[in-house]
C-alpha cells in the first residue's frame, strides 16, 4: 500500500516537474494569421519560378533577342511577390496565404525562387499573385526580411521600393556602356505599378491539395514579355527607367503578363 | 520513509523552480532596456513620428548616438553623420554652402539643421523621403556623401567588438540588422528637440523681449509667419521664393519627386529656429547672412510661373525692418540644445 502511494507520488512529482519546465521554456510565438488544419505544418505547396526568354531558360550573360530583334544579355532579374491567392472559380472559394508575407524572387539566388506556402487543402484552378510592394509598406519606415532595404530594391532619395528589376547590356542601347536598366517602382497614383495577375492552370490540370501531401506549381517568368504587348519598349528608345512615371507604368503593364503556369504536380 | 519522500519532493520542486527561473532569465525575466520619455514642449503640436512603434530607451538612444558619430558608417571612415551635422551649428554644417563627402565630392544641397525632426512628415529640401527611419539610407549610400553599401555597414558593425553588445542592450538580441540600425539612429535623431530659445522663454513667461526684438517679432508675424509658422517656424510646405536657378546645380526641387511642373523650383520651408548659427542659407547655401536672405525678399525675387504669391511682388522691408527682424531671429537660437552633453560625441 505504502509502496504504491510512493509510486504515485513520484509519478505526480515527475509529471509536475516536466510540465513546469516545459511551460517555463515555451517562447511567445506570434500567432499565425491563417487557420489551417494541424496536418499542414510548415508548407504543403511549393511555388517554383523559372526565368525564361520566350521558350528558353535564362542564362545570365548569354545573348538573346527581344521582339524587335535587338540582342541583349541579362545581368539581374528580380521582383517582389506577395498576396498569393489560391482560387476555385467553380465554388468561388479563395484562400489567401499570409498577406503580409513578402518574397523577393531573385534569379541569381536559387534559394529565393521556390516559395514554400501553407494552403488550406482543397481543389483550386487559378493562382493569383501580387507583383510589388503595397503602398502601406512604402510609407511605414524601416522594414526587415525580404523588404530589408539592404537588398538593393529601395530608392533612398525618393522613398519607395523597386518592385521589379531587370538589368543587362544590349548593343542597341543608347545609354553609356550599352547598358539597360529597368528599376520599376511607384506606389502613388497615378504611378502605382502594383500588378495582380491571375494565372490559369494548364488545360485539364488542377491543384488538388490532399491532407498531409505536398503539391508543386511551376511558373515561368518570361523576360521577353517586358518589351511588348501592349507597349513597345526598345533598347534604343528607352534603355533606362529608374523613376516612377509613365514609362514604369507601361513596363509594369507588359511584365504583368510575363507569368505562365507550366505545370501542377499533386502528390 | 515519508520524510525521505518529502525531502525528495522538495528537491524536485526546487530544481524545477530553478530551471524555470533559468529559462526565464534567457528571455522574459531579464532586465530590459530603460524606457525614456519623449516630452512634447508646451505649445507644440503632437509629433508626426510615433515612438510607440520604436520604443525610446536609454540604450537605443545611446546606440543611435554612437552610430551618428561613427565614421565606420561611411566607406572610408571619414564621414560620419556628424561630419555634416555639427552640434554647435544646430546640427547643420558650419560655414559650408555645400558639404564635403566621400572622394572629394560635394553634396548638391546645403546641409540643414537637425532638430524637431519628430514633427516632420517629409525630409530633405524636396521632401522626397517619407519617413524618418529610412532617411539615413540616403546619406549612407549616396556616392557623394558616405558612399557605403548597407550590407557592408552591417558586416562592419557585426565584426566590431562593441556593437553586438550595444544592439543586445537596446533590442534584447545581439543580432544586427539594417532595421535595428535605422531604428536606433531614429531614436537619436528623432529625440533631438530644440524648444528652449529666448523666444520659448518669452512664450513661457520666463523672459521678455527687448523693444527691438518685440518690434522684430511684430514684423515677422506680419510678413514671414505665413510660411515660417510658429511654433516650428515652418509650415512644412513647399514654396518657390523666386531664387534664380543656379547653373551647374539645376536643382528643380520638389518637381524631382512629384514630376509635376507646378512643383518646379519649390523647396521645403526651412525652420528658422537656430537660424543664426546655421549659416549659410537657402537650399544651396547661396546666402551667407540672414541679411542677404532679407535682401533677396525685398529686392531679389525673380518672377516665374511657380513663384509663391506671397513673395512674387517682393516683400517690402526697410533697413530698419531688417535690423529688427534680425534681432528677433537671434531670439530663436537655443544654445542649451547645442551644448546638451546628451547630444554630443560620445567619449
Ligand atoms: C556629406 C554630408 C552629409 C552626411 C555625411 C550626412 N548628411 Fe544629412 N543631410 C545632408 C544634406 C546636404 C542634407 C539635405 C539634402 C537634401 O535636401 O537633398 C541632409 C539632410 C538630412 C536630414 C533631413 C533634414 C530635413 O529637414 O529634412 C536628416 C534627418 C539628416 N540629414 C540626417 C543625417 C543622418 C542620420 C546622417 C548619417 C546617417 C546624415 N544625415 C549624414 C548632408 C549630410
Ligand atoms: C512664401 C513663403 C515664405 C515667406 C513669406 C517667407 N519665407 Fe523665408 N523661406 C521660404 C522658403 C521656401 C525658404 C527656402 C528657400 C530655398 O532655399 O529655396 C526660405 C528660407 C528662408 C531663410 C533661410 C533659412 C535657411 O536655413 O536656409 C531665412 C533666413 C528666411 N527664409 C527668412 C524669412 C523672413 C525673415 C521672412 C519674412 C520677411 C520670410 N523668410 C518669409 C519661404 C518663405
Amino acid at each position: 500500500m505504502k509502496h504504491s502511494f510512493q509510486k504515485i507520488l513520484s509519478f505526480v512529482t515527475i509529471s509536475a516537474f516536466t510540465l513546469l519546465t516545459l511551460n517555463a521554456c515555451k517562447k511567445d510565438k506570434s500567432a499565425e494569421d491563417v487557420q489551417l488544419p494541424p496536418e499542414v505544418k510548415d508548407h504543403n505547396l511549393v511555388l517554383k519560378f523559372k526565368a525564361v526568354i520566350d521558350t528558353v531558360p535564362l542564362e545570365f550573360g548569354k545573348s538573346y533577342q527581344n521582339f524587335f530583334k535587338q540582342s541583349f544579355s541579362v545581368k539581374t532579374f528580380k521582383f517582389y511577390v506577395h498576396g498569393i491567392e489560391m482560387i476555385n472559380t467553380d465554388s468561388g472559394k479563395v484562400f489567401r496565404t499570409g498577406a503580409d508575407k513578402y518574397f523577393l524572387v531573385d534569379f541569381s539566388d536559387s534559394t529565393t525562387t521556390e516559395l514554400k506556402l501553407a494552403v488550406l487543402p482543397y481543389q483550386y484552378n487559378r493562382l493569383g499573385i501580387t507583383i510589388g510592394v503595397d503602398s502601406a509598406r512604402n510609407v511605414s519606415g524601416a522594414q526587415t526580411g525580404a523588404l530589408d532595404p539592404a537588398k538593393g530594391m529601395f530608392w533612398t532619395w525618393n522613398t519607395g521600393y523597386i518592385m521589379a528589376k531587370l538589368e543587362g547590356t544590349s548593343p542597341s542601347s543608347t545609354a553609356p556602356g550599352g547598358v539597360f536598366e529597368y528599376h520599376i517602382g511607384g506606389f502613388k497614383e497615378p504611378d502605382n505599378v502594383l500588378r495582380k495577375p491571375v494565372l490559369l492552370f494548364p488545360f485539364g490540370q488542377s491543384l488538388d491539395l490532399k491532407p498531409g501531401k505536398t503539391s508543386e506549381i511551376t511558373v515561368t517568368a518570361n523576360i521577353g514579355a517586358w518589351f511588348y504587348n501592349p507597349h513597345d519598349i526598345k533598347f534604343n528608345e528607352n534603355p533606362v527607367c529608374t523613376t516612377p512615371g509613365v514609362l514604369a507604368h507601361q513596363i509594369a503593364d507588359n511584365y504583368s503578363k510575363m507569368f505562365t503556369v507550366i505545370s501542377v504536380v499533386n502528390e | 520513509m515519508t520524510l525521505r519522500w518529502t525531502i525528495s519532493l522538495f528537491l524536485f520542486l526546487l530544481t524545477a523552480s530553478m530551471l524555470i527561473n533559468s529559462c526565464k532569465k534567457s528571455d522574459t525575466n531579464r532586465k530590459g532596456p530603460t524606457p525614456l520619455a519623449f516630452t512634447v514642449p508646451p505649445g507644440f503640436p503632437q509629433p508626426v513620428y510615433d515612438f510607440k512603434d520604436n520604443p525610446l530607451t536609454e540604450e537605443g538612444f545611446t546606440l543611435g548616438r554612437k552610430l551618428f558619430y561613427d565614421g565606420k558608417l561611411s566607406k572610408d571612415g571619414n564621414f560620419p553623420c556628424a561630419s555634416c551635422h555639427q552640434q554647435f551649428a544646430a546640427f547643420a554644417n558650419f560655414d559650408h554652402d555645400l558639404s564635403h563627402g566621400f572622394n572629394n565630392l560635394f553634396t548638391k544641397r546645403n546641409s540643414p539643421g537637425l532638430f524637431n525632426m519628430a514633427w516632420q512628415k517629409e525630409f530633405m529640401w524636396d521632401g522626397g523621403i517619407n519617413h524618418l527611419e529610412v532617411q539615413p539610407l540616403a546619406p549612407l549610400t549616396a556616392p557623394n556623401e558616405m558612399a557605403e553599401d548597407v550590407n557592408n555597414i552591417i558586416i562592419k558593425l557585426k565584426a566590431d567588438s562593441l556593437y553586438p553588445k550595444l544592439f543586445d542592450a537596446a533590442f534584447g538580441n545581439p543580432e544586427i540588422t539594417s532595421q535595428k540600425m535605422l531604428l536606433a539612429l531614429t531614436q537619436f535623431v528623432g529625440s533631438i528637440v530644440s524648444a528652449n530659445s529666448k523666444y520659448d522663454k518669452v512664450k513661457r513667461g520666463e523672459a521678455s523681449f527687448s523693444s527691438e526684438e518685440a518690434t522684430g517679432y511684430q514684423i515677422f508675424q506680419a510678413k514671414c509667419a505665413s510660411c515660417h509658422a510658429e511654433p516650428l517656424f515652418t509650415d512644412l510646405s513647399y514654396r518657390n521664393t523666386g531664387m534664380p536657378l543656379k547653373v551647374g546645380l539645376m536643382d528643380i526641387g520638389r518637381m524631382r519627386i512629384t514630376n509635376k511642373s507646378e512643383d518646379s523650383m519649390k523647396f521645403k520651408v526651412p525652420s528658422l529656429r537656430n537660424v543664426i548659427p546655421s549659416f549659410p542659407y537657402g537650399h544651396d547655401g547661396r546666402f551667407y547672412t540672414v541679411k542677404n536672405v532679407m535682401d533677396h525678399y525685398s529686392d531679389g525675387v525673380q518672377s516665374g510661373p511657380t513663384v509663391d504669391p506671397l513673395v512674387k511682388n517682393k516683400i517690402p522691408l526697410s533697413i530698419f525692418d531688417k535690423f529688427y527682424l534680425t534681432q528677433f531671429l537671434y531670439t530663436l537660437t537655443d544654445s542649451s540644445f547645442m551644448k546638451d552633453p546628451r547630444y554630443s560625441e560620445p567619449k
